[in-house]
This record gives C-alpha cells, sequence and structure tokens, in this order.
C-alpha cells in the first residue's frame, strides 16, 4: 500500500496538493505565511504578530512601545518581611529593616540588592483585596474581577497583548512563566491572547524543536494548510479553528525560537541574576522584551507559608533579590525601564500575627505591592498599615486602583469597553481610578 | 527497666508572651526556655507541694529570636544562641541583678491569624512576677548570620555552632574562645557534637521552594573531622532513600557515643516525614527507624538511662521510645495534625523531671520518676 493510500488519500488530491506547493515555491514564505491568518473557521491569529497578521487586526492593533514584566509571589508574600516591616513590633517577625538609597524608605535585610534601587519603586504599602485564598486570589488579581462573577474575564497579560503588541513581531505577545497563578488566560478577549507558557526557566518546550531546515518546516506548513483548507470547507466549525491556531502557533514558535535561546549570554548573567530557574526566568523576560515581547510574567512559588514562614521568606528573597535588581539594572542600562513596567506581586499578603507553627496565613486587609520603571514615579512609598500591619491606616488601594494604575502607565484605557456577545465588559470596574501620585 | 507508666505532669508553667524555642535544665531543679522574642527566663522548680513554680531570673540581651540554648554539664554556665548573630554566655548560678518584672500571659493576640478574629478566644489575663534581671556574661560575635546550632561535649571543653552562611565553629568552651572554623555548603539546621569532641554531625539545608531538581538543592548531612574540618562521612548517601527532603530538626549523640539520633520534620512540606533515625555514628548506617511523629518531629533527647529517647512534635505529643527495639514505651497529650506545636524539650541530668514548651508558650514539667 502507498503512502497515500495509507493516509487514505484519493490520488486526485494528491496531485492536486502537489499543485499547491510548486505553486508555493513561487510566494514568499511572509506571503504564504500570510496567506494563513484566517483560519479555515474564519478565526484571525491577533497575537502571534506580522506574520499572521490581518490587515484589519493589524490596524487595530496601537502599538505603544510599552512592555510589563510581572514577578508573580505565588502563594502570597509577607509584607512584613519584605517592604512594610514592623520592628519592635509583636508582629515584626525575625527580619530586620536596612537603608535603601532613598532616605526615609527601608526594606527587608534579605533584599540588600533591591535596597540599592529603591529610587526606581513606587511601594505601595496600602492593599486591600477581596479575595484571600489561592484559586480566587490569583484569579482577582490577574483579572481585577471576582472570580464568583462567574464571567470569562481576561488576565492583564492578555489586556496588555492586545494593546500593546507589536504587529511587526513574529514573537507572541502574552508569555508565561513558572507555576501559573491563574489560569483565566485571555478570557472574553478571545484565544488570540491566550498566553504562550514557557517552563520554569524560561525554556521553550521540546515540541517547538522541529530538528527539520526552516525550508522543510514552509513545506509542510503549507501542505497542512492545502489540507486544512479542503477539510474546513466541509467543516466550518469553531473547534476546528482552535486546532488550527494551535498549529499555526506551533509553526510561528518554531521560526521564532531563537529569540528564547538565552543559553550563551545566560552564562554571562547567572552570577548577577543568581544560578536559579526564577533568576533564568527573569533573565529571559529581559530579552523576551528586548524583543518586543510586550508581556511577560515569571512565578516565583513557594510562598505559601503557613508553616515556618520565615526560614522560607529568607530562602525565597535570596533568590529574588539578585533576579529582581538584576532584571532593573539591565532594563535601565539598556535604556528600557521607561517604557518597562516591573510589577512584584501576589494574590494576597500574609497574616501579621504570626501562628503556632510559625508561620504567616492568607491576608488580603493590608498588604504589599511594588511597581518600578515604565510609567511609574519611583523612590516613593505610597499608603500605610497601621503600627501593627492589621489596618490601611492611609491611602487604601483595591484592586480596581491597582490595575487601572498599571493600564495608564502603559497607556491602556482603563475603562477600555469590549464585548462578549452582546454583553458589554470593561477592562476595570465602574468607578475604577488610576492613582496618580504614583505616575510620572 | 522504667517503663514511665507512672510518669505525670508536675507543673504547668505559663509564660504565654511568644513561642518558645528551646528549653535547658540547670541542674535538676532549674530549667531556662528561650524564647522568640529574645528573652530568656529561668524557674526555680523547687517549691512546696500545691504552689505552681514562678520565674526567678529574666535573661536580657538577645536583640532577636533565640535559636537554642544549653547548659554546661557543670550547670554553672547557660549558652545561648540566636538571629541576632550572637552567641552568649551567661551566669546560671548567680542570683546578682537588677530587681525587675515579668509580665506572664502578654502574648499578643493574634488577631488576623484567619481574618476570622471573631473565633480567636481572648488571652488569659496576664501575670506580673518580680524577678532578678540580669546580663550575659560573654558575649560571641565570631558568626555573621542567623546562629541556628548548638551543641556541647559532655566533658564541658568543647562548643560547637553553626549558622545560616554554612559556618560551623568549634570553640574552646571554657574560654569562650575560637578554636577553628570551615564552611558548609547550605545553612546549618541542627547539629551534635561527638562524645570525645573529635566530630561534629551536621544537616544542612537551604529550604528554597523555587527547585530546579538538581541534586545541590537538596539537604547535605556530614560527619566532619573537627581537627581537619573536612568531612569524613556524607551520611545523605550512606542513607540513601531514607534520606529526607528537609533539614534535619534535631542531631543529637547520645551520652556513650553508640547512637547518632536524627530527627526529621524542620519543615513540614509532606506528610510522614517526622521519623527517628538512629544511626551508627561510626558508619553513618542506620541501626533503627523510629516512627516518630508523622507532622514532623520537632527535637529530641536521650535519657540518661541511656535505654531511651524522647521526642516532641508538630503533631502535639511527645514520646518516649525504646532504643533497643525502638517500640513507643509511652507518649503524652493529644494527636492533631494541625495544632500547637510542642517545639523543645529538656531532660534533668538525673533523668527524673522532663520540660516540654508548646509554640503558644507554655511549659509543662513532668515526673519520669519511675
Amino acid at each position: 500500500m502507498g503512502a497515500r493510500e495509507q493516509l487514505g488519500i484519493p490520488f486526485q488530491q494528491v496531485t492536486s496538493m502537489n499543485q499547491n506547493l510548486h505553486q508555493a515555491n513561487h510566494v514568499s514564505r511572509r506571503a504564504m505565511l500570510k496567506g494563513t491568518v484566517v483560519t479555515a473557521g474564519g478565526m484571525a491569529v491577533a497575537n502571534w504578530g506580522a506574520l499572521f497578521h490581518s490587515q484589519t487586526i493589524a490596524a487595530e492593533a496601537k502599538r505603544s512601545g510599552k512592555r510589563c514584566i510581572m514577578l508573580y509571589m505565588e502563594g502570597g508574600a509577607s509584607q512584613i518581611d519584605t517592604f512594610d516591616m514592623k520592628p519592635g513590633r509583636p508582629t515584626g517577625g525575625p527580619f530586620r529593616p536596612i537603608k535603601t538609597n532613598v532616605d526615609g524608605i527601608q526594606i527587608c535585610e534579605y533584599l540588600p540588592k533591591m535596597a540599592r534601587h529603591a529610587d526606581k519603586l513606587a511601594i505601595i504599602r496600602s492593599m486591600r483585596t477581596k479575595s484571600v485564598d489561592h484559586g480566587i486570589g490569583g484569579y482577582h488579581m490577574h483579572t481585577c474581577y471576582p472570580s464568583s462573577e462567574k464571567f470569562p474575564h481576561a488576565e492583564i497579560g492578555a489586556m496588555i497583548a492586545k494593546y500593546c503588541e507589536n504587529p511587526e513581531s513574529d514573537l507572541p505577545s502574552f508569555i508565561k512563566m513558572g507555576s501559573p497563578g491563574c489560569t483565566a488566560g485571555s478570557g472574553y478577549l478571545g484565544p488570540n491572547y491566550e498566553p504562550f507558557t514557557l517552563g520554569t526557566d524560561g525554556q521553550l518546550p521540546g515540541f517547538v524543536n522541529p530538528g527539520v531546515p526552516l525550508a522543510v518546516q514552509d513545506r509542510r506548513a503549507e501542505l497542512l494548510k492545502s489540507f486544512e483548507e479542503r477539510f474546513a470547507k466541509q467543516r466550518p466549525a469553531e473547534p476546528f479553528a482552535s486546532h488550527r491556531e494551535s498549529e499555526l502557533r506551533t509553526i510561528r514558535l518554531m521560526r521564532a525560537r531563537k529569540a528564547f535561546d538565552v543559553e550563551d549570554q545566560w552564562n554571562k548573567a547567572r552570577d548577577r541574576y543568581g544560578n536559579t530557574p526564577f533568576g533564568r526566568g527573569c533573565f529571559t523576560a529581559l530579552k523576551l522584551a528586548e524583543a518586543g515581547v510586550p508581556f511577560v510574567e515569571i512565578g516565583q512559588v513557594g510562598y505559601d507559608s503557613h508553616n515556618d514562614n520565615f526560614p522560607v521568606h529568607k530562602a525565597n528573597l535570596s533568590v529574588l533579590d539578585p533576579a529582581w535588581s538584576s532584571l532593573l539594572q539591565d532594563l535601565h542600562d539598556r535604556g528600557m525601564l521607561k517604557d518597562t513596567l516591573v510589577v512584584w506581586t501576589s494574590e494576597f499578603g500574609r497574616t501579621p500575627a504570626i501562628n503556632g507553627q510559625g508561620g504567616r496565613d492568607h491576608f488580603g486587609r493590608a498588604w504589599t505591592v511594588v511597581l518600578a520603571g515604565g510609567g511609574i514615579k519611583g523612590g516613593q512609598l505610597y499608603g500605610a498599615s497601621d503600627r501593627d500591619g492589621f489596618e490601611v491606616a492611609e491611602k487604601m488601594v483595591d484592586e480596581g486602583a491597582y490595575f487601572a494604575t498599571i493600564y495608564k502607565a502603559l497607556g491602556v484605557n482603563h475603562r477600555a469597553k469590549h464585548y462578549l456577545g452582546t454583553r458589554p465588559i470593561w477592562a476595570t470596574p465602574e468607578g475604577s481610578k488610576p492613582i496618580e501620585e504614583l505616575l510620572a | 527497666m522504667s517503663d514511665f507508666s507512672s510518669a505525670k505532669v508536675l507543673h504547668t508553667l505559663p509564660w504565654n508572651s511568644a513561642y518558645i524555642t528551646s528549653l535547658a535544665f540547670i541542674g535538676n531543679d532549674q530549667v531556662a526556655a528561650s524564647n522568640k522574642n529574645g528573652d530568656i527566663l529561668i524557674w526555680n522548680l523547687a517549691v512546696p507541694e500545691g504552689k505552681t513554680p514562678e520565674p526567678v531570673r529574666r535573661l536580657t540581651g538577645h536583640t532577636n529570636e533565640i535559636n537554642a540554648i544549653l547548659a554546661t554539664p557543670d550547670s554553672k554556665t547557660l549558652i545561648s544562641v540566636s538571629n541576632d548573630r550572637t552567641v552568649k554566655y551567661w551566669d546560671a548560678t548567680s542570683d546578682k541583678g537588677e530587681p525587675g518584672s515579668v509580665l506572664l500571659n502578654d502574648g499578643f493576640l493574634p488577631k488576623g491569624v484567619t481574618e476570622k478574629v471573631d473565633k480567636v478566644p481572648p488571652p488569659p489575663p496576664p501575670i506580673e512576677v518580680k524577678v532578678i534581671v540580669q546580663k550575659p556574661i560573654r558575649d560571641l560575635t565570631n558568626h555573621a548570620e542567623w546562629v541556628q546550632g548548638l551543641a556541647q561535649t559532655p566533658d564541658g571543653k568543647t562548643l560547637v555552632t553553626g549558622d545560616d552562611q554554612g559556618v560551623i565553629i568549634v570553640w574552646d568552651l571554657p574560654a569562650g574562645k575560637e578554636r577553628r572554623r570551615w564552611q558548609a555548603t547550605q545553612w546549618i539546621a541542627s547539629l551534635g557534637i561527638s562524645p570525645n569532641g573529635r566530630e561534629v554531625a551536621a544537616s544542612q539545608h537551604i529550604p528554597y521552594r523555587d527547585k530546579p531538581g538538581k541534586e545541590s538543592f537538596l539537604p547535605e548531612f556530614h560527619l566532619w573531622d573537627v581537627e581537619s574540618g573536612q568531612s569524613k562521612l556524607d551520611l545523605k548517601k550512606e542513607l540513601g532513600k531514607d534520606f529526607p527532603r528537609e533539614a534535619m530538626s534535631a542531631v543529637v549523640y547520645s551520652r556513650d557515643g553508640k547512637w547518632l539520633a536524627s530527627a526529621h520534620g524542620k519543615l513540614q512540606t509532606e506528610k510522614n516525614q517526622g521519623k527517628i533515625l538512629l544511626l551508627d555514628p561510626a558508619t553513618g548506617k542506620k541501626i533503627r527507624e523510629l516512627a516518630g511523629h508523622p507532622v514532623g518531629t520537632n527535637d529530641v533527647a536521650f535519657h540518661p538511662d541511656g535505654k531511651h529517647l524522647i521526642s516532641c512534635g508538630r503533631d502535639q505529643m511527645i514520646k518516649i521510645w525504646n532504643l533497643e527495639d525502638g517500640k513507643l514505651v509511652r507518649d503524652f497529650g493529644k494527636f492533631a495534625d494541625r495544632g500547637v506545636w510542642i517545639g523543645a524539650l529538656s531532660i534533668s541530668p538525673d533523668g527524673r523531671r522532663l520540660a516540654a514548651a508548646d509554640r503558644a508558650g507554655q511549659i509543662v514539667i513532668y515526673s519520669l520518676a519511675v
């Protein structure tokens, strides 16, 4: 039995495919790939840049030149053990504050490198958030909405991908590394803005290393396309479009994979970033931002310290400090920091009181996030918790204000209106306002 | 052989200020306790029947959590190590000092622990007790990070300490002089010194949660030669599958040097990780395995009779084990999967009393007399 019989393809169709292949050799690779932008199901593949970008979507995209790197402390980092210390108070714990390069700002002794970058940081010590368990907290702090609404909200990464992506880029515009703090993905923005997930240390999954030359990949892509066009004429259903989109993404990623290959440069950088998965993730985020990716999230796992909060935080901070500080330094040295917002956040903070297991539990009443870089006025403390850290004492910041501030810093309309079917939905809830004092 | 069947609670000593980190008998009639606020209190246990002992001395000088204390064999000196990076010596016999007071039951209301603050019971009423306040007689500042490990030889001549930079220091104990130091690869979680002073067993670990799955991120457990500062035995290799993924909470030599006990459960990352291994210090081979405390074992001590080991754990239990067959002889407490840990214990030199302290700040004195 011949190959075509094994595949169940009639001889006539194979001949037709060969003709298509032959024709494709006479069109440019770019034109060929552009031809696949609208899938058989009619769905455009906008998130993946120019090679698959329809003119319509390209026109919609607003190239702001802004980028965002989000450092997500999975499990909930303790504000009192990092940026809102309470020395001498019963809630203070064993860590001690140190001076920074900004008078009046002190942070944890186990963030000594970050202390040299305090002039770049806006430390919000007055977060009050409503969702204080992991799933719901991760969702809320990624989408700005509570998961209880039972609505497919979009993650911040998808929103920024939509409004800040570079239409000329071949790279994905929403990348995640490490443990996912949220799996909402693109939600109502549609599959075009779904995140592309890398390994914890920024390594690409194996399937993007095809082991065949580019020309062969092109021919395979076109062969696939011709198959699918024929197939889709008879089956125009949406699930097929999603399947096709996944294939296209894979093909595109194979082409763009060199942007993720930071091995040589990492060998020179790892002593500064720390030879850890998170350190490498931060370095990869730098390179991806440099290559034009508008949103990268890197997760650092292990902050959920209901037991043994202090050794766990001490170890985690020893990973965080060199990675985060080197990222800020490198962004600054490359002139990228003014256009790159670096966000340090969690799903919530941790309780001021220390429990009977030497741990701190989930806490949303008064905790801390940190913003730095693009669009943010650094070197400031914003808001305050009370002397033991149980309540917000000044300038409470809720989820809406936090997201609105980030969006405004990145040039995104925080009240951007979208639709799921006929239902309108906004980027942040009604009444959400950016905090002007934080903005440069 | 005692089955400890007549063991009973003698006294319950309230402190309830912060969780208690370590206990040490000073002779048979005094017990010292340290807490996370950096305070040490000493109680006289020799009180008329029916009376509850009160603290008589308060030792002040540490500025951060005290991780371990011990009394020298002659009961003249108390030694403490702390997150303030110091090793301090205290006169264990003197009753001289400034008059002062200590407030018992001033424990910080655990408001906010769960955000369900209405469910937190009110603390007991505070009690003010007059005490003598004493300062350290020696302050050793040779460590640059939190000092976690503390042990001495039975002859009281050698002290060993270890810190979170992986530095192990061997001291001339009476002189308080550093004799030797060496560098381990990770933080020193717990350590013990052989009765002859020639070997140090040290458990090391940095509790990264961002593990890349490489061998270098797993804990280490070595027997070090004191004279050369070199590793004599890699116990991780010897123990194989018995080796835990976290540091040991306690590493203790028996007085005769026949046993090395290692207690598992320094950090609670997995269930059923609180076993206790009895090792042959000469070979590192496992002699016996005790079931320990399923949620994590916090502390262990060999009974002076040479036949028993006592342990306490994260399950709110105290257990007495027979060394020869590894069987449980007696236990105290009520099991709780997530209760208030019993974090520290100490046995009086005559073996007739046991002190155990919980993380809520309470000390219970048991009679172990037959």
